[in-house]
């Protein structure tokens, strides 16, 4: 409970906190509020938001509860940050931490796919990669994640070059210990920090890639996201405009929360760091 | 200059690899694709099997894959990107059309961003913590977490339609003859929109990079130095905060081109712009694999360019920085 | 707002009224037609082959129907529905060995060499027949094309063709291309399909990727007075939304082929100075139909098609989805259709009790979570509607208890899972009529057609009746025997189900009021515009 008052430092970091409780609430109460398919057929269409107290904000073009629509929105834009998120950093932790302490030519060969990857623009990847493989949920988090991998991979190598020098881990060498199980035991953990520090910005970024994926046509058809609300919204962007400023605000609000909750936990990390 | 040229040799060893990998895990990644070009141009025809046979010999699309791989990779060492199955035309001289528009597109969405917010990022940098500080931090943050497609349908509704200001997309007006001066203003009113929704979105990292640095460097000695000796606050914001935080920008921005050049793929289909972006996309659906290989080559191409170039400038501009840690 | 409600009524009445006006010759135009001017309009698609003697397809026709002409073309009011361009007569010869084709005289090509019945003959043997994607069908027992002087062609069958199916063929099917231009080399090859060469109103100006075609006024032209535009020019717009946009701001003065969308069309019939036009599309029908694996056993089922079948709201589907600019489908031809079209078929109301008492009758009992057992649905991506009609769809399933789950894939992966691979239960396409069922229609449910046929049956559905039906009709002369035939055929593909046809859509433009003569005939969109004009 030490580090609650650093993180509540800045009115950023707590907005930014309000802000993803506030959804984490959405997610989570989604399917009690709104039990059924949000996908559902519930009353006219395109029914403008507060007509109908039922309906508050409305229906879509298929008279589909745009609210109950933005709640269920809640749980899969955030699933999909935060799977990409995690599958980022898992694979760009695992190929840092090995380029970093195999060095040699495995480092080389690495860090030049690294290379590769980061040369080609992420969301022609990401467009190319989910028409291929067809837009599904999982699909759609493995591109963000492809093309979002290079930045932790980059850090944890450079973290994992500062830290294989030092004292445990060279006494971990003199013990006998697997050159792998130096690698993650000791050397990777001790390199995550300054990786999961990045994790914001990744989680925003994949909420976005999911939108604009879904723009052109290739999100979830299955799952409601808001990026596919907006989607849906601005064919009637004129006449209904409502339907994509709703899924819009959200989605705004969100990486803007995400971003300052992000940066409120660094900064007090680094206060704590920089104080001891 | 010697060191620049070690730099130099280290990286364009370095490309031909990643190039390579390029190459080859795209084409391995487009093999995989359900429906090949023929599948994408039977969509708006129709036709019988005897005429998907026809046109798959035709398209060379009935020889293995390896075979493909083969062929494309010896043509690449001659610089040939091959035809394009869709278009019908080599693939070099469709990209060297559509190249310059998104470069001009990047370029001044760059400028933008880069110029518009480093500047703000001094102005908030210079008193930091204040209300403009935050104000602009966030409104900044803001404008990068709307959808950059989004934020091209506002721009068209509001400055095209209701106040008919500029163009709603293109490159230029159709077919209307002018050259020279005014075919480049021409260009430019049409470009002012998606110039601004594309460096709009970017501005934030610049502007709190910036701003961060100059927090940074407020707690440097040379400047608690220049405060003591009681030089104009301006002068010290200018002359010794910002130009040390200036420097990791421009690091920034060789890392911001992919970036940005994905950006532009949806920016260039909201406002009707034929660059390189549009293109990519028209390649992925029409499944024309080796255009969309060559967009991807090119593109790779472009990235590895603008960081050396960035390296480069950076090494001149810091001499602090070795050749050896550039490769990295 | 109140008043957007009732606006949106008045629009469903309004347009009811229009799609029963479908049938109505057009309007004419009191107005006389001003020469000059450029019009400016829509094009979300960059066609790259613009022979439309090799692809006849609408995408195409759209820009290339102004440079190169048919035999004939569509009409509202003329005989058959045919009004003549190169051809001045057709007439079909009691054995359905021949047709004869009597040619307008004194038609220059637009390099100036003069068009005769050789190029009538070179098109139809060496490109309608063997390349032309839906020649290659109608064409396929043309054996011969005499031309005993420069204005006649005499087609040769080498088995009887019914003269009906040439003539309803005549306006999608029979582009002329220049003989002189494409005998050499390989025609697939030839510049002229990328910047084609015709006898028609416009010349092919230019093309720049991405950006825009134009066509240039044929002084040469041999419609009198006719063209009365200076030059028409397509600007691309890739993105569905900006075509309203730029009506509206004045960039185009018309978009086509529904490129406004259905439902910003209430709204912008309201900005002053632009017109919502429902005509003109009467003769390119595109029909919304659920396309049915009968691999799966579930479907191969009568009681669970028919179940499906009465799951389905059509009125939703037509008020909803198409926002009422549609009409309910009843069988396998459009009711737009003036030949073939019957209303006595055995139709399947909206009914959910029904539906699910069918299915218990089937034996596939809801289980505990309410489902009866799940299946994989494919909307065709080429329209909003089909998207969006896959979203009602899976809706109507539910409620039925049986669970769909949506895959989305972009053109070519569609066409590959449904036409190819199989891997599909239920699909939605938009096939089209083309005027007659032979041309593109019984293809749909015949059985024995290899597999990777786009728009074809790829279900495996098989009937044998079905299957002698269509045969014999293709074999049948007479015009009304060959009709009475249709109409059969109507009967049995509603009452087997082989897919379910649900709705009829044509599509709207959206013009500039100074934009004249619009709409004049059925194919408006896909004819050569010779009488379009511009005021001031």
């Amino acid at each position: 409970m030490k580090r609650l008052p650093h993180l509540f430092r800045s009115p950023e970091a707590i907005a930014g906190a309000l802000i993803l409780a506030l959804l984490a609430a959405m997610a989570l109460a989604a399917p009690l509020l709104f039990p059924g398919d949000p996908q559902a057929i519930a009353g006219p269409a395109l029914l403008p938001p507060f007509q109908d107290w039922s309906l508050p904000l409305g229906t879509d073009r298929l008279g589909r509860d745009v609210l109950a629509e933005l709640f269920h929105g809640a749980r899969t834009s955030l699933a999909v940050g935060l799977a990409a998120a995690a599958a980022a950093l898992l694979i760009g932790a695992l190929v840092g931490t090995l380029a970093g302490f195999a060095g040699g030519l495995v480092d080389e060969v690495l860090m030049r796919i690294t290379d590769a990857f980061q040369t080609v623009p992420s969301f022609l990847l990401a467009l190319a990669f989910v028409s291929i493989v067809g837009p599904s949920l999982g699909v759609v988090v493995a591109a963000i994640a492809l093309s979002a991998w290079t930045g932790p991979a980059r850090v944890a190598r450079a973290e994992v070059l500062s830290i294989r020098e030092r004292d445990y881990v060279a006494g971990a060498r003199v013990i006998g210990m697997h050159p792998l199980e130096i690698a993650f035991r000791e050397v990777l953990p001790n390199a995550l920090p300054p990786v999961l520090a990045l994790s914001s910005v990744i989680v925003a970024a994949a909420i976005l890639t999911e939108a604009a994926l879904s723009f052109l046509g290739l999100g979830d058809p299955n799952r409601v996201t808001w990026g596919g609300m907006i989607a849906e919204g601005r064919t009637v962007l004129r006449t209904a405009p409502f339907l994509s400023i709703v899924p819009g605000v959200a989605l705004v609000l969100t990486v803007l929360g995400v971003y300052l909750a992000g940066e409120g936990v660094v900064e007090s990390t680094a206060m704590r760091r920089s104080l001891s | 200059m010697t060191r620049a040229l070690v730099l130099l040799r280290r990286r364009l060893v370095g490309s031909v690899f990643v190039l390579l990998i390029v190459v080859i895990g795209s084409f391995l990644l487009l093999e995989a694709a359900p429906g090949d070009a023929v599948d994408a141009y039977i969509v708006s025809t129709g036709g019988d099997a005897g005429m998907i046979e026809l046109l798959r010999h035709r398209w060379g699309l009935d020889q293995s894959e390896l075979t493909r791989l083969a062929n494309y990779l010896w043509a690449l060492l001659h610089l040939d990107l091959g035809q394009s199955v869709t278009f019908s035309r080599p693939i070099r001289e469709i990209i060297l059309e559509r190249l310059p528009t998104t470069l001009i597109l990047m370029g001044s969405a760059t400028a933008l961003s880069f110029g518009l917010g480093s500047a703000l990022g001094i102005y908030a940098g210079a008193r930091p913590g204040s209300f403009r500080d935050r104000f602009l931090s966030i409104g900044s943050l803001a404008l990068y977490a709307v959808p950059g497609f989004w934020l091209g349908l506002v721009l068209i509704v509001v400055f095209a339609v209701d106040l008919r200001w500029l163009p709603i997309g293109g490159i230029e007006t159709i077919a209307s003859g002018k050259t020279g001066f005014s075919r480049a203003a021409d260009i430019a009113v049409h470009l002012a929109l998606p110039v601004s929704a594309l460096g709009f979105i970017y501005l934030a990292l610049y502007l709190r990079m910036m701003r961060a640095g100059m927090a940074e460097a407020w707690r440097q000695d040379f400047v608690l130095a220049a405060r003591a000796r009681g030089l104009p606050r301006q002068r010290i914001v200018l002359a010794h905060v910002a130009r040390n935080a200036l420097l990791p920008l421009v690091t920034m921005l060789g890392l911001q081109s992919a970036q940005m050049l994905g950006g532009s793929v949806v920016i260039e289909s909201v406002f009707a712009v034929p660059g390189l972006g549009r293109l990519a996309q028209e390649a992925v659906a029409g499944r024309d694999t080796p255009l969309l290989l060559g967009i991807i080559l090119v593109s790779s191409v472009l990235v590895i360019v603008i960081n050396l170039a960035v390296d480069l400038a950076y090494a001149f501009l810091d001499p602090r920085v070795g050749a050896g840690e550039a490769s990295a | 707002m109140p008043e957007l409600t009732i606006s949106r009524r008045g629009l469903l009445a309004g347009s009811a009224l229009l799609l029963a006006s479908t049938a109505l010759p057009t309007i004419g135009f009191a107005q006389t037609p001003k020469k000059g001017g450029r019009l400016v309009l829509a094009a979300d698609s960059e066609p790259r082959n613009l022979n439309p003697a090799i692809v006849a397809s609408n995408g195409v026709f759209f820009i290339s129907s102004k440079i190169v002409e048919t035999l004939a073309e569509a009409s509202f009011d003329g005989k058959d529905g045919l009004q003549p361009r190169l051809a001045l007569s057709w007439e079909g010869a009691a054995d359905g060995l021949s047709v004869t084709f009597k040619l307008r005289d004194g038609i220059k090509w637009h390099d100036g060499m003069p068009f005769t019945s050789a190029d009538v003959a070179f098109s139809a043997l060496q490109i309608w027949k063997p390349l032309q994607n839906l020649g290659r069908t109608v064409f396929k027992d043309l054996a011969a094309v005499d031309t005993p002087d420069e204005l006649t062609a005499i087609f040769k069958f080498a088995k009887p063709t019914p003269f009906q199916l040439i003539r309803n063929a005549l306006p999608a099917l029979s582009s002329v291309v220049p003989k002189h231009l494409y005998e050499v080399g390989k025609i697939e090859e030839n510049p002229a399909n990328n910047a084609p060469v015709g006898t028609g109103p416009f010349k092919f100006a230019e093309y720049k990727a991405g950006q825009y075609y134009r066509l240039t006024r044929n002084d040469a032209y041999w419609g009198k007075d006719e063209p009365y535009l200076d030059e028409i020019v397509y600007q691309v717009l890739p993105d569905r939304t900006s075509a309203a946009a730029a009506l509206e701001a004045e960039e185009i003065q018309l978009a086509a082929f529904s490129a406004v969308p259905l439902a910003d069309l209430d709204r912008i019939s309201k900005v002053p100075g632009l017109k919502v036009i429902t005509k003109g599309y009467e003769g390119l029908t595109y029909q919304l139909v659920v396309e049915i694996n009968h691999r799966r056993k579930e479907l191969a089922d009568l009681k669970v098609r028919q179940a499906i079948a009465h799951a389905i709201d059509k009125d939703f589907v037509v008020k909803t989805v198409f926002l009422g600019y549609a009409a309910t489908a009843t069988g396998p031809v459009p009711k737009n259709d003036p030949q073939f079209y019957t209303a006595e078929v055995p139709t399947y109301p909206f009914d959910v009790a029904k539906a699910n008492a069918l299915l218990d009758e089937a034996g596939y009992k809801r289980a505990d979570d309410g489902k009866r057992f799940a299946l994989k649905l494919l909307p065709a991506p080429y329209f909003n509607e089909t998207k969006q009609f896959g979203d009602y769809l899976r809706q109507a399933l539910a409620a039925i208890g049986i669970d769909a789950q949506i895959v989305n894939n972009d053109s070519a992966a569609h066409i590959k899972a449904v036409y190819t691979d199989h891997a599909f239960d239920l699909a939605v396409g938009p096939p089209v009529f083309r005027g007659d069922p032979a041309i593109s229609t019984t293809i749909l449910v015949q059985s024995g057609i290899p597999d990777g046929v786009p728009f074809s049956n790829q279900g495996g559905y098989k009937n044998a009746d079905l299957d002698a039906l269509i045969v014999k009709a293709s074999e049948t002369l007479d015009t009304s025997a060959r009709t009475g035939l249709y109409k059969e055929f109507q009967k049995k593909v509603a009452t087997d189900l082989p897919l379910i046809n649900v709705a009829e859509w044509s599509f709207i433009s959206v013009a500039r009021d100074t934009v004249g003569n619009i709409a004049n005939n059925p194919r408006w969109a896909v004819s050569n515009w010779a009488d379009t004009y511009l005021e001031s």
